[in-house]
């Protein structure tokens, strides 16, 4: 077990105390600009020891660096951590379900070890749910965190990873939402060591007043690492997504290659979608991209498909899930890329 | 069969580009339409099919005595029309045989036909394919998504061949071929068309109306058809050009 990546998980009362500090969420907060924060609940539903912590104690605390407050949240509600440790060389499939509306997973994954990591929907019992997950992955390992859950209506709902990765390690994170209510996946990943790779894949496909936030944050943390972001979005009635997507590259990361793109189709007059990309680049050999296009189904292609014969409907249909499916044919066949793309 | 008449269509700024085509094909025809680039001869065909970037000012499209102008897209290419547009569209993510086997199926609902199986299907893609000489690689890839010019046309040939219209109209279908492709799908076109079926084949060469026989050949200039003739006129406009119909006038 990574002992030093162990004992940077906050304890529960650092995380009240930090919480505390932070406050509740507010617009006008960076990392809540998006986000409908009027929608969470005020800190009494965490309950009387929230209201008695003390501010943070003046001693640096890993919760100190923490300042998201959806990655508290759990260990803050005293979700008992599931700690796990895939040993190396280890080839592993597995699927997660918490049993409780706060849950906690710190999984330690050891060098060259494959793992295929499915995350079910907890279960959830009152109107806010949040989990965190805390990835350390070893040198060399591969590893597939991806989730398509059936649609859920739960009121709020958070999910935070933060993943750090050894050189040559790799990391593919795919997802599918439809959800259809408010909810926030929130991903810090460290790419720490020489070649280390962070693959980012997400589908929204949402309806009604639906409003789901992205918001990652990949940290080039040494030489020939590199990254990818691809979300795509597919929204009706009034659904909302915003995407916050940040790449920081450190000083001497040379070789470096991020890419990040959000492609969004509006079915809808008042659909929408916020993108906001965030570059920062300390050093000079790098390749940084990024790029972002909304519009709506493609007329041209349409028009072909119905002048073939094909109804209105069944044409809209084929091209959604031609650009849903798009976003997944990348992967390597895997047990993520088969369930990602039967559940379109 | 297929009758046009006084057909006038514009762009959504107002120009007119067709200005009262007139046009009549029975069954067992194949028509030629040739003319300068810019006349109007695959705004005739997109006008025909329904495009939505067209406005239909006047005139008539009657396929077997229905109006296809009051019809929707996709029952104009289910009452048996088929456009093979200049430029086939790319639609990365669709598969080709999905597709086809969804219009195919859409097509035989309309016609009140049960669907069709997927063994029955897929005997009959094979049956066509052959036919055009296609490899298997089409069946895996999207709808003319990365083809050269000449397979996306070996593609659209395919589709009227599956779909089996009663009128196919086919926009410079031979642009992009190489000789052995054009002998191809003109052999597929041939071999697909019957006393029942017609065909309107734009073309700007004499070379695919060496396969295909036109039984007339029409020159549109300007929006209108100002001449027509049988095929001798195909060769005459291959070696004189456009401008002596005008100086003839």
């Amino acid at each position: 077990m990574n002992a030093e990546f162990i004992q940077n998980l906050p304890t529960a009362e650092q995380a009240i105390a930090r919480l505390r500090e932070l406050g509740m969420p507010r617009r006008n907060n960076e990392l809540w600009s998006f986000f409908p924060v009027a929608k969470i609940p005020t800190p009494e539903f965490m309950g009387t020891d929230f209201a008695a912590a003390p501010m943070t104690s003046p001693a640096a605390t890993p919760a100190n660096q923490e300042s998201d407050f959806a990655a508290l949240l759990p260990i803050a509600n005293n979700a008992r951590p599931m700690i796990r440790e895939i040993v190396p060389g280890a080839a592993e499939m597995a699927m997660l379900k918490c049993n409780n509306d706060f849950g906690h997973t710190v999984l330690d994954i050891g060098k060259g070890a494959k793992v295929s990591l499915e995350i079910l929907d907890n279960k959830v019992s009152h109107d806010i749910a949040a989990e965190r997950f805390d990835i350390n992955v070893g040198e060399d390992a591969d590893v597939e965190i991806f989730f398509a859950n059936p649609a859920c209506d739960l009121p709020l709902r958070f999910r935070h990873f933060n993943i750090s990765q050894a050189a040559g390690a790799n990391v593919r994170f795919s997802s599918i939402c439809k959800d259809t209510a408010i909810g926030r996946v929130s991903v810090e990943c460290h790419l720490k060591g020489e070649g280390a790779n962070f693959d980012y894949r997400s589908l929204h496909v949402l309806d009604g007043e639906a409003s789901q936030h992205s918001r990652l944050t990949i940290y080039h943390e040494a030489p020939r690492t590199t990254s990818t972001q691809l979300a795509r979005n597919l929204l009706s009635g009034s659904a909302r997504v915003s995407y916050d997507g940040s790449v920081i590259v450190g000083y001497d990361c040379t070789g470096v290659n991020s890419s990040q793109l959000v492609n969004t189709i509006l079915l809808s007059e008042d659909a929408s979608v916020s993108v906001k990309p965030v570059l920062k680049i300390y050093h000079d050999d790098v390749e940084c991209t990024h790029g972002n296009t909304v519009g709506e189904l493609d007329a041209e292609q349409m028009f072909y498909l119905v002048s073939r014969g094909i109804p209105q409907k069944a044409a809209q249909e084929m091209l959604m899930r031609s650009f849903a499916q798009e976003t997944f044919l990348p992967l390597p066949d895997s047990p993520a890329k088969k369930r990602l793309m039967s559940s379109l | 069969m297929l009758s046009i008449k006084n057909l006038k269509a514009s762009i959504e700024d107002g120009t007119q580009i067709l200005k009262g085509i007139n046009l009549e094909v029975k069954p067992g025809e194949v028509h030629a339409i040739m003319g300068p680039n810019g006349s109007g001869k695959s705004t005739l065909s997109k006008v025909i099919a329904g495009h939505p970037a067209y406005h239909v000012d006047g005139g008539s499209v009657e396929l077997d005595g229905k109006n296809l102008l009051e019809m929707e897209i996709n029952e104009r290419a289910n009452s048996g029309l088929f456009i093979s547009t200049q430029y086939p569209t790319e639609i990365p993510g669709v598969n080709n045989v999905e597709f086809l086997k969804m219009a195919l199926n859409s097509k035989r609902a309309f016609l009140g036909q049960p669907e069709m199986s997927d063994e029955d299907f897929k005997k009959l893609c094979e049956e066509k394919m052959n036919l055009l000489e296609m490899d298997e690689r089409y069946r895996e890839r999207g709808v003319n998504d990365g083809m050269s010019g000449g397979e996306k046309k070996r593609n659209e040939i395919l589709q009227m061949a599956i779909l089996d219209p009663k009128v196919s109209f086919l926009d410079e279908t031979d642009s992009g071929l190489d000789i052995d492709a054009l002998r191809i799908v003109a052999n597929g076109i041939n071999h697909i068309m019957s006393p029942e079926k017609a065909v309107i084949l734009v073309t700007h060469y004499q070379r695919l109306l060496d396969y295909i026989k036109p039984t007339y050949v029409h020159v549109l200039r300007h929006g209108k058809i100002i001449l027509s003739g049988g095929p001798e006129l195909a060769l005459k406009l291959e070696d004189q050009g456009y401008d002596w119909i005008e100086e003839a006038k």
